[in-house]
């Protein structure tokens, strides 16, 4: 099970990086980072749309009413320039973060 | 059964008691929801199932509601605060109303500013006007930046003088010499003509001449004749509309001859118009400078350098520089004079008006000092009519102080309520431009009588000067609109409608330093015209040291001149005429001559500048000139009129003559003779200068003026008799006389004019001035009505009531005259250094403009304070 914290952490970078192959709407959003996740990653699907407005407030995306196909409209959200480079520096965050992980817990050689 | 739709609706409806969210975040979710209700029936769960899992899935209302609004916050916390915008169209209609409603709800004081500022602006246009017509002098030659005038730098023999004449030659040489010079003219006037044309004949003081040149070079428009051919023939002439008019009436001119000096004849070429125009080079007729040199001053004088009469006007080329023909021009008059060591220089055409200073000069020349005098007072003027705005409005600040509270309330900024006030005041500019511009047309002639010009009402088809005007009003309207707007728009909204503002309005400090102000202008103005017109008097009233009164002068040129001797003994067969004489130039007007004089005991290297005149006998005694020693020329004396000089005191100081200084050997002019008579010095020049020395000596051949001193008694009738003579002895020319004392007067004509001008600019200062102190002074008398009613019942006196709301009045005054004091003393001490003999400034002048600004100023407030006092307290105390 992850943390509640380390899930409130990760949450943006994830969104992020999903929107970055594309734009997206929420529901999709929810469904990808299951599939991804194998089931590890369990949101509280409401909880989402808060930080897409959060997100959008910042910068980091777009959004925009779409009727695709469907009787109602959807809302897409696209990632912006800035949400790129959030998404860049996230990811050197995070690498560092695992680097220093594995690195710590790899078996300590004896010492001759 | 289950209903999806109406499941929604309830879930929906629990989401909406959160008012966070919006109609579209409810829709969002709302498709999540639905999305996730399909997956889970297309898994196979019953449809209540299903829609319970995607409910749980979707999270509790209150959750979503919470992380939104922490996202609310954040956006409230960073959004700027309300800002209105810099201008709203929608507020401007509400502003003008305001405004109107404040100027009509207190007529008296917006009165009293919009008078106010009306006579300060129309001041200010008049002066406006008065300094684009002084400006615009020989402007109107569309070559003016290229035209210059060349003078002679005389100060190789006396020091700092110049002159604007130079030789015949002159003109014609610098052309041939200097490739960049490409027109050239000689200008000038030799002396009066008579000018007949059949039974019409005229002295003409304004006969000038010219070469063909000056066609080209200024822009006289030719109305008639054509500017190539007018001077191709040396006897012509070319006249201005109103000379043309003055001989032909009617006629058309072009053609006609007309007779000079019943000697030659000229015919009429063209005609030119000059009117409208400010020229500095005036004249009735031009000719060509060919009939001066054949019938006036000889041909021989033709190349003769050392002939300066005239003036000299060259024309350069298009990228020629002055400053390098300046140069050039150094030592050039040497090549044709070799004894001329004066410098020849050139002078633009635009600086002759109001900035020239050279020995010689034109007549109808302005000064640049009177530019800035008057410029100054019109300034001081309307800025007394913006002081008046800036009280009144601040006193009465309180009866706004609730509007501007409201306004700030429903979200005016202070930029807002900054421009609402200045829209005001130009609101009130513009109302006052329009008044002024009612009362420019009808001063106008006022101020022509007072400045001697002959401005007309052309300003209203120049639209320079019309948009001058404008925004001269709204400059005022913006200089006199800060401090109230910056005041008024200070005012905190809670203080203002608790009501527990203080009601006197602005600061009483400030009001008291600006009526301070006014009034330090007021009394300085009032110190200056009270020393300019003592000392008008003075030079009025002086003991000259001689008699002028009752001297009347005739020109005796051309043929007169050889008849002066036999006008003599006519004129002096009548009982009422006590002497007659003559001299070259007249007394006003005596130049300096060139060279020294010497005289026994002379040292070699002393040097004197004098003044002299070629007199007749009778002279002295005409004038009542007093000797200090020896006697006045004399027909018993044969050798009077060869070698007799009388000098004056200060000539005779200046050699070192010991006395007596009569009998001693004198020269001048290469004649060898002796002092028969020393003078009194005498005032014969303006006051502006100090007694010079002064040589007169007899010299029948070079007398030009007659005068014939008359019994007081009767002068019209003795002038009748003296014209029936002149036509008896049928001599060709009117009897044209003018009176001495009256060119004594002349002289000080700018002097008149300004304080003429100083006296009616001071009236209006301190009319708009008291104005304004009476506008505050009801004021303060309204807010203090109340008090006035406490007081008199506890019993206080009507005058001391009245002493009470004077005294700080009267401070202000009595600061005013301190501040001003010092200030007209240094300025006018300025003003009278230009005169060598001047009324001293003396303390009286002060205490007397002090009294004057007080008596005005104590007139002003106990008019209304009187009413105040005098009011019954019952009235003020009754009604709350």
């Amino acid at each position: 099970m992850i943390s509640k914290t380390l899930m409130a952490a990760s949450t943006r970078p994830i969104i992020l990086a999903i929107l970055s192959r594309g734009e997206d709407y929420g529901y999709s959003i929810i469904q990808k980072v299951k599939d991804i996740s194998g089931g590890h990653l369990q949101w509280t699907d409401g909880m989402l749309y808060p930080v897409l407005q959060r997100m959008e407030m910042d910068g980091l995306v777009t959004s925009k009413w779409k009727l695709s196909g469907e009787s109602r409209p959807r809302r897409y959200y696209t990632i912006t320039e800035k949400g790129r480079k959030e998404l860049a520096s996230e990811l050197v965050s995070w690498r560092n973060v695992w680097q220093a992980l594995v690195r710590l817990t790899k078996p300590i050689p004896a010492e001759d | 059964m289950f209903d999806l739709e109406k499941e929604i609706r309830k879930w929906k409806k629990s989401l909406q008691k959160y008012e966070v969210f919006e109609d579209g975040l409810v829709a969002d979710i709302e498709l999540h929801l639905r999305d996730t209700y399909n997956a889970r029936r297309q898994a196979g769960l019953t449809e209540d199932d299903a829609f319970r899992q995607a409910v749980d899935q979707v999270g509790t209302a209150e959750s979503i509601a919470a992380e939104y609004n922490k996202n609310r916050l954040v956006m409230l916390n960073r959004r700027s605060p309300l800002r209105p915008g810099r201008f709203m169209p929608a507020l401007v209609w509400n502003y003008i109303k305001t405004a109107l409603r404040a100027i009509r709800r207190q007529k008296g004081y917006s009165l009293i500013n919009i008078s106010g500022l009306a006579i300060g602006l129309t001041v200010c246009m008049l002066i406006v006007l008065w300094v684009a017509d002084e400006w615009s002098f020989d402007r109107f030659n569309t070559n003016a930046g290229r035209i210059y005038r060349v003078y002679r730098n005389e100060s190789a023999t006396q020091k700092n003088s110049t002159s604007v004449l130079t030789p015949p030659p002159m003109a014609a040489a610098l052309k041939k010499d200097f490739p960049e010079i490409v027109k050239a003219t000689r200008f000038g006037y030799w002396r009066k003509q008579l000018v007949t044309y059949k039974d019409k004949s005229f002295n003409e003081t304004r006969f000038m001449h010219a070469d063909p040149d000056f066609f080209d070079m200024f822009s006289f428009p030719l109305i008639k004749g054509d500017s190539e051919t007018v001077f191709l023939n040396p006897y012509s002439v070319v006249l201005t509309e109103k000379t043309a008019a003055k001989y032909f009436g009617e006629e058309d001119p072009v053609g006609k001859m007309l007779t000079v000096n019943n000697s030659f004849d000229i015919i009429v070429t063209g005609v030119i118009h000059n009117e409208s125009l400010n020229s500095s080079l005036e004249f009735d007729l031009l000719s060509p400078f060919e009939i001066l040199l054949k019938e006036s001053i000889g041909e021989d004088n033709r190349d003769n350098w050392g002939f300066n009469s005239f003036g000299t006007y060259v024309m350069l080329e298009q990228s020629a520089s002055s400053e390098n023909l300046n140069q050039k021009l150094k030592g050039y008059l040497t090549k044709y004079a070799e004894e001329d060591t004066d410098e020849l220089a050139l002078q633009p055409l635009t600086d002759i008006h109001l900035f020239s200073n050279l020995g010689h000069d034109l007549r109808n020349r302005g000064d640049i000092k009177y530019f800035w005098i008057f410029s100054a007072l019109a300034v001081f003027v309307l800025l007394i009519a913006c002081v008046n705005f800036m009280n009144l409005t601040t006193a009465r600040s309180a009866n706004r102080a609730r509007e501007v509270g409201l306004r700030k309330v429903v979200g005016a900024g202070r930029p807002q309520l900054i421009r609402q006030f200045f829209g005001e005041s130009i609101l009130m500019a513009l109302f006052a431009l329009v008044s002024a511009l009612f009362l420019l047309e009808f001063l106008l002639p006022l101020f022509n009588n007072l400045s001697g010009k002959q401005l007309t009402s052309a300003w209203r088809n120049n639209p320079t000067l019309l948009l001058g005007f404008i925004s001269l009003s709204l400059l005022t309207g913006i200089s006199s609109g800060i401090y109230p707007a910056l005041f008024l728009s200070s005012f905190k909204p809670v203080r203002v409608l608790k009501g527990t503002m203080r009601t006197s309005g602005a600061n009483p400090l400030f009001r008291k330093v600006l009526v301070i102000f006014q009034f330090s202008l007021s009394v300085f103005l009032i110190i200056g015209t009270l020393i300019i017109s003592r000392q008008l008097s003075y030079m009025k009233n002086i003991d000259l040291g001689f008699n002028r009164e009752h001297i009347i002068y005739l020109s005796i040129h051309s043929e007169l001149h050889d008849k002066y001797g036999s006008i003599r003994e006519r004129f002096l067969q009548n009982p009422d005429v006590l002497h007659v004489t003559a001299s070259m130039t007249l007394p006003t007007d005596i130049q300096g001559s060139p060279g020294t004089p010497t005289w026994e005991g002379r040292p070699p290297e002393a040097k004197m500048e004098i003044k002299a005149d070629f007199v007749d006998y009778d002279y002295i005694e005409t004038f009542k000139i007093p000797l200090v020693e020896g006697r006045s020329f004399s027909r018993k004396y044969s050798t009077d009129p060869e070698t007799a000089f009388i000098v004056n005191e200060e000539a005779v100081r200046r050699m070192g003559l010991e006395k007596p200084a009569v009998g001693r050997r004198f020269g001048f002019w290469n004649i060898d003779g002796q002092i028969i008579g020393v003078m009194k010095d005498a005032h014969f020049q303006t006051l502006h200068q100090k007694i010079e020395p002064l040589v007169f000596k007899m010299f029948p051949g070079w007398l030009r003026r007659m005068y014939v001193k008359i019994r007081s008694n009767n002068v019209s009738a003795t002038l009748a008799s003296l014209e029936k003579t002149w036509e008896e002895m049928n001599l060709g020319y009117p009897f044209e006389y003018r009176f001495l004392d009256e060119e004594f007067h002349n002289l000080y004509n700018s002097e008149a004019r300004l304080g003429k001008i100083f006296q009616s600019f001071t009236a209006l200062a301190v009319f708009i001035a008291c104005l304004g102190l009476f506008g505050l002074v009801s004021f303060i008398a309204e807010q203090r009505t109340k008090e006035i009613g406490i007081r008199k019942v506890l019993g206080s006196s009507t005058a001391g009531i009245v002493a009470l709301l004077n005294q700080e009045f009267l401070k202000c005054i009595a600061a005013a005259n301190l501040i001003a004091w010092p200030i007209a003393y240094f300025a006018m001490q300025v003003w009278l250094q230009k005169f060598a003999y001047r009324a001293d400034i003396e303390i009286w002048i002060f205490l007397l403009s002090a009294a004057l600004g007080l008596a005005v100023a104590l007139l002003t407030v106990s008019l209304q304070t009187l009413r105040a006092a005098r009011a019954n307290p019952v009235d003020s105390l009754k009604h709350e």
